[in-house]
């Protein structure tokens, strides 16, 4: 790649989705399990749950103002860099951001005031509610961002007039065939990675033996809800994959580095591991399960569709990077496996009531931890890098999408913004390692319900804190 | 061109226009509290400052979000070509922004708080700097060809009047902030902002004056737009209104009220707001493009106006909840 404002733009789109993802991923989950034990509090009168959406609210609160923050340059570069895009496009894909923000964050921005500092304030059903509110904006902004970018890959509901899309029918452009399967792969993805972290966080006490009972009642609630959201997932990310097959065969063969036409009717080998050759337009090596390439994408040996090569475009018409689409690919659906795995044990030893008994099943959580973001992260690698040269599919490249910018000046913006999400990360690992050696506050008594006599308390947070 | 055409664009300039007044209000004075807090003279002040923000900043924020996406969805090639011109002012907020959003909680956690007080208070002023450019320099117009599309210079947006708009606009922000503060806080802090509110109220009384003033002295297009037109009598009135408010809230800051001083800056961030509004109408780049050239097509207009007409109500009164939950005076915790 040379330095010119296309790739400039893109390496600078790319960097900055991939460390915003981070957190919205954290928040958007974790919102549903502090439904949860909100609700067990009410329900139960048990201090414990109380204390436990307290204490995750922590996390929650610190990965939020990162969330909030690096979403902005996001939303920014669409106009900044990519105007021709913007306004080729912006009939539909604007209003759908439009739309994020005015239903889904604002909704998700006001409650969270009241569901972090509210807790003296209000009403416990009140806050409760508040809670509800803040996760339903939170999965509503899922929805639109998920239903904006599966536009992009699968656009319908209009057609492309001199190159700008004119929408005739809004209904149908949202419901664009990836628009089910993308949000609830990715509302999943979003749930699954969040419970992987809280029940690698509560293994890690146990481990230690600190807090062990108060710790051992946040593994099951979200071993509970695993049991549910991992095999699910996967589930969800097969019917994704088979929509790829049938909708974007480019995508398709990057992800199986399969540089040949397989015709349909025959049966395929799947390909394992390889190391893709994109000059010669080959694979230099290949390890192969025999047939299994039907059985995954059809749950049957022989293929109805044909599955085209990469060999069939022009190389301009094709994605490049396959290795890194290959193996993006193969990382998402390992972890996938990995968690589901880890969830059917941990079930298994629950149910013999030993599941704080084994260090290694205790240690398979810890490494879960990050494992749901690296399956996000390769996830979208494989959705947005194997869609080129298309930015909308089929209909507008890259290239063509991108400002004439001087190079300088998205370098500039590009290093600048690299070195300062670098030292967030940083700091925000910092941080979070800090609350969670510090543990929970077992002393924390919940609110009393006479609300509305303590009017002019501080907020909930020490104003005060001696340096 | 059917009314539909002419309605539908100027329905979505004035919805635009409301989502960029409530920013620059509520994020107004939340910037304002980040660039007063530099200057606060000790720990606890400067926690009370930011715990007067905690349950609102963001929600605040989120009307730069909302505007943005609205005005990409309503006016398409005006999003892609200003932020194409004010690439680097827009840089330079996302930065303020940036470091500001992550100091509330950074410093939450920190022990050595000094990294974050300046990432905090440095941030809301670049945030500031960044936004009174880029209007300074929507003021002065943008270079496009016949399309609409940007053909100026990397650093067009910097000129010795877009910096005078740039430092009105935050002397504009730490006066809405210690007005702001002067609501939340009680005893020697809040003397303390009614002076920093005094010293504001003059600095931004001269910056408007002189942009008020310069404007038809340096823009033929603006003076005939100013004096010719058939709102000769508002661009008028807009002076003499603004005066009176002026005078009006430095008359309660005197008094030392409580209230009153920050009802008076949001009355003058109105007018001021109009005033703006009746110079750039009908223009979304000026000086050329107009929001009829510029907007999406009617069926977009319609079927966003629809969806975020019915949510606006709803918005502010979940906003209004918000801010009544947490209304009262911020205090020192006893502990």
């Amino acid at each position: 790649m040379t330095l010119d404002s296309v790739s400039l733009s893109r390496l600078q789109f790319a960097l900055t989705a991939i460390f915003h993802m981070l957190w919205p991923v954290l928040t958007t989950g974790m919102a549903i399990f502090l439904i949860i034990v909100e609700g067990l509090w009410l329900r139960t009168r048990n201090p414990d749950y109380y204390r436990h959406a307290r204490f995750w609210a922590k996390l929650y609160v610190l990965n939020f103002g990162i969330g909030v923050a690096s979403g902005l340059p996001m939303a920014f570069q669409f106009g900044m860099n990519w105007a021709p895009f913007s306004e080729a496009v912006g009939d539909f894909f604007g209003t759908i951001l439009g739309f994020e923000g005015t239903m889904a964050f604002m909704l998700e921005a006001s409650f969270l005031g009241i569901m972090l500092f509210g807790w003296e304030r209000v009403p416990p059903l009140v806050h409760f509610m508040s809670t509800v509110l803040v996760a339903f904006g939170a999965n509503l902004s899922t929805f639109w961002i998920l239903t904006a970018n599966s536009w992009l890959q699968t656009p319908a509901g209009g057609q492309f007039i001199d190159g700008k899309f004119i929408v005739k029918d809004f209904f149908a452009a949202i419901g664009n065939p990836f628009m089910r399967n993308s949000v609830l792969h990715m509302f999943f993805a979003t749930l699954e990675t969040s419970l992987f972290v809280i029940g690698g966080i509560s293994a890690w006490y146990l481990l230690k033996k600190r807090h062990e009972e108060f710790f051992k009642k946040s593994l099951q609630i979200v071993l509970a809800m695993a049991i549910a959201v991992a095999p699910l997932q996967i589930f969800i990310g097969h019917l994704s994959a088979e929509q790829v097959y049938h909708y974007q065969p480019t995508k398709l063969a990057a992800m199986e580095a399969q540089w040949e036409t397989i015709p349909a009717g025959q049966a395929a080998d799947w390909s394992l591991l390889a190391l893709p050759n994109d000059r010669a337009g080959r694979n230099d090596w290949e390890i192969t399960i025999p047939k299994a390439l039907g059985l995954l994408l059809e749950l049957k040996i022989k293929l109805s569709e044909p599955v085209q090569g990469l060999n069939t475009w022009a190389s301009a018409d094709r994605p490049h990077l396959v290795g890194l689409i290959y193996y993006s690919f193969r990382t998402m659906v390992a972890i996938g496996l990995y968690l589901a795995t880890l969830m059917a044990v941990s079930v298994v030893q629950w149910w013999r009531g030993q599941l704080d008994r084994y260090r290694w099943l205790l240690w398979g959580w810890i490494w879960a931890a990050p494992m749901g973001y690296l399956a996000v992260e390769t996830g979208w690698i494989v959705r947005c890098v194997g869609r080129q040269p298309w930015t909308v599919y089929g209909q507008i490249r890259t290239v063509d999408a991108a400002s004439n910018l001087p190079p300088a000046e998205i370098l500039i913006s590009l290093v600048g913004i690299t070195a300062i999400y670098l030292f967030f990360f940083v700091f925000a690992l910092y941080f979070g390692s800090r609350i969670i050696r510090k543990g929970p506050d077992l002393t924390l008594h919940p609110p009393h319900n006479s609300v509305l006599a303590v009017q002019h308390l501080p907020n909930q947070r020490p104003a005060t804190e001696s340096i | 061109m059917e009314p539909l055409q002419f309605f539908l664009p100027q329905l979505w300039f004035f919805i635009l226009g409301l989502f960029l007044f409530l920013y620059v209000l509520l994020d107004g004075f939340d910037l304002g509290v980040g660039i007063l807090s530099i200057t606060a003279s000790s720990e606890e002040r400067r926690s009370i400052l930011m715990t007067s923000l905690g349950n609102v900043w963001d929600a605040n924020e989120t009307w730069l979000v909302l505007m943005g996406g609205s005005l990409f969805g309503a006016f398409p090639l005006a999003y892609g070509t200003i932020l194409n011109a004010l690439y680097l002012p827009a840089v330079i907020m996302v930065v303020g922004l940036l470091f500001r959003a992550v100091s509330f909680e950074f410093r939450e956690n920190a022990e050595q708080k000094f990294l974050w007080n300046y990432a905090f208070g440095v941030g809301s002023f670049l945030a500031a700097l960044g936004q009174g450019f880029a209007l300074g320099a929507l003021f002065e117009g943008i270079q496009v060809d016949g399309a609409g599309h940007f053909v100026g210079g990397m650093f067009d947006w910097l000129t010795w009047r877009s910096l005078l708009v740039s430092l009105t606009l935050v002397q504009a922000y730490v006066l809405v902030g210690s007005t702001y503060l002067i609501m939340k806080t009680t005893g020697d802090l809040q003397k303390t902002h009614f002076r920093t509110a005094k010293i504001a109220t003059i600095t931004t009384f001269l910056g408007a004056v002189f942009i008020t003033v310069s404007t038809p002295v340096l823009s033929e297009e603006l003076r005939v737009h100013v004096f010719e037109g058939d709102l000769v009598y508002i661009f008028q009135m807009i002076p003499l209104v603004g005066a009176w408010l002026a005078w009006s809230l430095f008359r309660s800051l005197q008094k030392a009220q409580d209230i009153a001083p920050f009802i008076w800056t949001v009355a003058l961030f109105l007018l001021s707001f109009i005033g703006l509004g009746f110079l750039i109408f009908p223009y979304v780049i000026p000086p050329k493009i107009t929001i009829y050239q510029a907007a999406a097509s009617p069926s977009s207009l319609v079927f966003m106006a629809l969806f975020v007409g019915f949510l606006i109500p709803i918005l502010l009164a979940y906003t209004l909840f918000n801010y009544a939950v947490f209304r009262g005076k911020v205090v020192a915790a006893e502990e």
